[in-house]
């Protein structure tokens, strides 16, 4: 069993995103996909991820269209917008250099200063 | 483009609320499905994995809100908060909040009122086809100053022939007639029309039929009723068509009934129809309207009509030298009012700038003093528009409020401004009047005083948006707390604000002013004769119906000679008498020509014109009107005796020239015996208005000059309901059957006549001192709240050995400063606004000095008090407790 985490506040949109990127999918597909590619290592709130969607929908990061599912159910479908591709690059950059940024200062030795 | 996407948002959210609502419920209950189907898969019970799915999920309806409000948008949510934080900011300063919306609900108030009247009177169309391609036609002398006069049948029936700029045209003339069988006898104010009435003016008739167009070919005694008259007369009886009706001893068939809303446009009783043989021969006075073709305008007729004038004067010699008036039908009704109306709509205006700059200005001193709070949110990462929606929060609701107060205000004052205005206003020149729209608050007022409240909202937002935006965060984090002291940009916007404040309000005292000098001109004008005590009503001898009593001239002057009898003996009566038509009235008009015998005749083509006066022998005495020279008219001057007439002073002067009139004769052309002396000479009457000088007149003994409609005036001192009753039935003893109409007291027909004076009076004045109010309130605030901004300064000052003397210049300097431009620019301003209402001033020039200088010294004044006050209290600053303030 792996230890999870919440995730930190305002990473919900970019785990959202990144999911989608990977392929359309309703809400559930969603977030099995984010618990599948974090290795399980996240915890989402279920219902959170909706209020996230519909932000997101407005936003016109994402396009929403009601399809049926692999089991012949309908569902709402998300995709990833031209924007909503180029935000996820943005924040996955700004992200990278956030986390390195931490990584070496938390790295840091007294010598070094 | 993200105010768009939530406009959209939010747009949709309206629209498909239901739609949305249920795709929500769906899509969350899939997602709780699944889960349950994945968890029952690994092995528990469906009702277990259904239980554990939901608690899974988390808060359901928390999570649906939320998910709900991201569907709407945030624009929704942030506007609630920015009303919210608004309110509270708002509560906070109770007293700052108390004095702008009562600003603002004084200057939309006064909007509203005055927009209301306005509406009624100007904007409003009547309720018929094409009104606004509806003229009036009217004929003019200008060689007798004659400006409108009715046109005759035979006009009519050659325009009618001729013209091509109109699609129809319509005659009509006012009447009154007695009803007599249902009841007692009533006398009935009625239109006689030609036959196209039903088509000109689209009518769609409540019961029953109009008249068709063939049935003018014979004589019909057909009826059309009012709407009105039907409901009184008829209790709203619906099988009234077809019955029959006894009109002046005739017998008449009902045929229709007039539907409610064209009451305002026709307000007689009944309708009855022209037949070909009498348009031919009635003489004049008659009404007509044309309906302009499409894409005519009224210049294009005029200038038609007034060639075919030259035509029909060739043809008929006696309608050489006249002209045609053409006025849109929709103006003519409110020609008289409509000059006060336009004024008072730009002295609103004024208000409610002056009101804005006031509240801009108070917004101004304040948002200095919260300029430490802005920056910091600023620093805090506060978006600018963020900031800027926060105050036009504040404005707009603080307008919204002003406007909802000035809802109530202007409710109550447009009930007492109509309580001086009369029901009906003279149409001028015309001798005639029309009935006023009645004034109402509407939908059209409501939207517009939302829409002026928040156009005023915004308008004063900005101001302290502009100077607040423009702040140096960092400057004004390292100020002290009081902000900057005397940051010389909100002082300028400040002194802006003054000079347009100042510059406004002088125009507007400078109209009120004007207006107040020249109603108390108009006022101090004698009519000529003594309106107080005065009592006037009109009878109508029947001579119409066949079978009438009275269609001998000489029963007719007898008949009004027995009524004089019984009326002066009615205890209370000082004198009475009749006249054919009561200076003021509006009811009628006489125009005539004459000769005098004794001077050699004219060039041929010119003739000399008068107003005539049918009079009873005491009519000079009754009316007050003094006799200059000669005498008045006796019981002897009747048809056994010489013919006698007297002139009044203007003719005298007009045409008698350095010549004694008494003795010499008068030719009167048409029936009036040919020759007759002048006996006497009596002072002028203003006869159409105060402000119209009195006309050439010649009076006739109506002893030998008979009527068949004539004015009683009685002098009286005993109130007039008191002895109307016994008035009446002094003229019932003499006949049974004769109505008594147009019931008046000479007091309420002057203000009748100064109506439109009056309206622009009071409400100019009220106006003027709102502005000189407001004005004054904000010269005050500003410079109070400089003291105050100043203390530190001023302790200082004093404390390096200023004198007080030098503190109240400095003080009062900042303030009246900015005032003496704005009245500088408002006194330029005013030389060329006060030229539009000229119009509406009597005896003073639209660029009075007196005025103007005496205006510039009040509003002068007011600046100076409103300075001092705040400044005295600069003067008493004590050093040592200014400078331990810190």
């Amino acid at each position: 069993m792996t230890v999870q985490a919440q995730i930190l506040p305002g990473t919900l949109d970019l785990l959202i995103l990144k999911a989608v990127s990977l392929g359309p999918s309703h809400g559930y597909g969603i977030l099995l996909r984010i618990e599948q590619i974090s290795g399980k290592a996240l915890l989402i709130e279920q219902g959170a991820l909706y209020p996230a969607l519909f932000r997101l929908v407005r936003q016109g990061l994402l396009k929403a269209n009601w399809g049926t599912s692999d089991n012949n159910r309908r569902a709402k479908f998300y995709d990833l917008t031209a924007a909503g591709l180029k935000r996820l690059r943005k924040e996955e950059e700004s992200w990278n250099r956030l986390v390195s940024a931490i990584g070496t200062a938390l790295g840091a030795r007294p010598e070094e200063i | 483009m993200r105010l768009l996407a939530s406009i959209r948002g939010l747009m949709s959210a309206i629209y498909h609320r239901s739609r949305a609502e249920s795709d929500l419920d769906e899509e969350l209950r899939a997602h709780v499905q699944y889960r349950a189907d994945d968890l029952g898969r690994s092995g528990l019970s469906p009702e277990d994995a259904k239980r554990r799915a939901r608690v899974e999920f988390g808060g359901y309806q928390k999570f649906k809100e939320e998910g709900r409000e991201a569907l709407a948008g945030r624009f929704f949510d942030s506007l609630l908060q920015d009303v919210r934080f608004a309110l509270r900011v708002l509560r906070k300063s109770p007293g700052f909040t108390a004095v702008a919306i009562l600003t603002l609900a004084l200057g939309i108030g006064a909007n509203t009122a005055i927009f209301t009247l306005a509406n009624a009177m100007i904007f409003q169309h009547l309720p018929v086809r094409a009104s606004n391609r509806l003229v009036v036609i009217w004929i003019n002398n200008m060689e007798h100053s004659w400006s409108r006069i009715g046109p005759a049948g035979q006009d009519y029936l050659n325009w009618k022939d001729r013209t091509k700029s109109f699609e129809d045209l319509f005659l009509f003339e006012h009447g009154t007639g007695t009803v007599t069988g249902q009841g007692e006898p009533e006398q009935v104010a009625g239109l006689r029309v030609t036959t196209n009435f039903g088509d000109f003016f689209g009518i769609k008739p409540f019961l029953g039929r109009t008249f068709l167009l063939e049935e003018a070919e014979a004589k019909n005694n057909l009826m059309i009723l009012s709407y009105h008259y039907w409901q009184g007369k008829f209790g709203s009886n619906p099988s009234v068509v077809g019955r029959g009706i006894t009109l002046n001893g005739e017998q008449y068939t009902i045929i229709g009934v007039l539907p409610p809303e064209v009451s305002t446009a026709f307000p007689g009783d009944v309708v009855v129809p022209f037949d070909n043989a009498w348009v031919k021969r009635a003489d004049s006075d008659l009404g007509v309207f044309g309906r302009l073709k499409k894409g005519v305008t009224v210049e294009q007729a005029s200038s038609e009509m007034n060639v075919l004038m030259q035509g029909i004067a060739r043809e008929r010699p006696s309608r050489k030298g006249y002209g045609s008036v053409l006025v849109p039908l929709e103006s003519v009704r409110v020609e008289y009012i409509r000059p006060a109306l336009l004024v008072l709509l730009g002295a609103v205006g004024f208000v409610l700038l002056i009101a804005c700059a006031n509240v801009a200005n108070l917004m101004l001193s304040r948002s200095v003093g919260r300029q430490k709070e802005f920056a910091l949110r600023v620093a805090l990462g506060a978006g600018r528009w963020r900031m800027a929606r926060q105050f036009l929060a504040e404005s707009t609701l603080l307008a919204l409020l002003g406007g909802g107060a000035g809802l109530l205000l202007a409710w109550w004052s447009t009930f007492l401004l109509m309580k001086y205005v009369p029901s009906r206003i003279p149409v001028p020149n015309a001798a005639d009047t029309v009935l006023l729209p009645t004034v109402h608050l509407d939908g059209t007022v409501l939207i517009f005083t939302l829409a002026i409240s928040v156009l005023t909202g915004i308008i004063f937002g900005l101001v302290p948006i502009f100077q607040t935006l423009r702040c140096d965060v960092y400057e004004s984090l390292k100020e002290g707390a009081k902000g900057s002291l005397s940051s010389p940009r909100g002082n300028r916007a400040r002194a802006a604000l003054l000079i347009v404040e100042g510059a406004l309000a002088f125009i507007l005292v400078i109209g009120a002013g004007l207006m107040i000098k020249s109603f108390s001109n108009l006022l101090s004008q004698s009519p000529g004769f003594k309106p107080d005590h005065l009592l006037t009503l009109r009878i109508k001898l029947p001579d119409d119906a066949k079978d009438s009593p009275y269609k001998d001239p000489k029963q007719q002057i007898a008949t009004f000679q027995r009524f004089l009898t019984k009326i002066q003996a009615v205890p209370g009566v000082q004198s009475a008498a009749f006249a054919e038509i009561v200076p003021l009235t509006q009811d009628d008009m006489d125009m005539g020509f004459f000769v005098i015998k004794e001077q050699p005749p004219l060039p041929p083509g010119e003739q000399l014109s008068s107003d005539f006066r049918d009079v009873s022998p005491d009519y000079f005495r009754t009316m007050g009107i003094p006799l200059i020279q000669g005498r008045t008219f006796t019981d002897y001057d009747n048809l056994d005796n010489a013919r006698v007439v007297i002139i009044d002073e203007s003719l005298a002067r007009h045409f008698f020239t350095n010549q004694n009139p008494i003795g010499k004769h008068l030719q009167i052309p048409d029936s009036r015996q040919p020759e007759r002396e002048i006996v006497g000479i009596v002072g002028g009457v203003r006869d159409t208005g105060f402000d119209q000088r009195p006309r050439p007149t010649i009076y006739l003994p109506s002893l030998q000059d008979s009527d068949q409609s004539m004015s009683l005036v009685v002098r009286t001192n005993l109130p007039p309901a008191a002895i109307l009753p016994a008035i009446k039935n002094a003229i019932w003893k003499v006949d049974r059957d004769l109505p008594v109409f147009n019931v008046r007291l000479m007091d309420e027909v002057i203000l009748q006549i100064t109506s439109a004076q009056r309206i622009a009076f009071l409400a100019l004045d009220a106006l003027a001192f709102l502005a000189l109010v407001l004005a004054a309130i904000g010269i005050y605030g500003v410079t109070s709240y400089a003291v105050g901004q100043r203390t530190r300064e001023i302790g200082i000052r004093m404390a390096l050995g200023a004198q007080p003397g030098d503190v109240l210049r400095a003080v009062v300097g900042q303030g009246v400063k900015p005032m003496f431009w704005g009245l500088a620019i408002g006194l330029l301003a005013a030389l060329g606004l006060t030229r539009l209402m000229s119009s509406l001033l009597f005896g003073v020039s639209a660029t009075d000095p007196f005025t103007f200088g005496g205006v510039a010294f009040l509003l002068a004044a007011v600046a100076l008090v409103a300075c001092y006050i705040p400044a005295r209290r600069a003067m008493r600053v004590d050093p040592v407790v200014a400078l331990r303030h810190e």
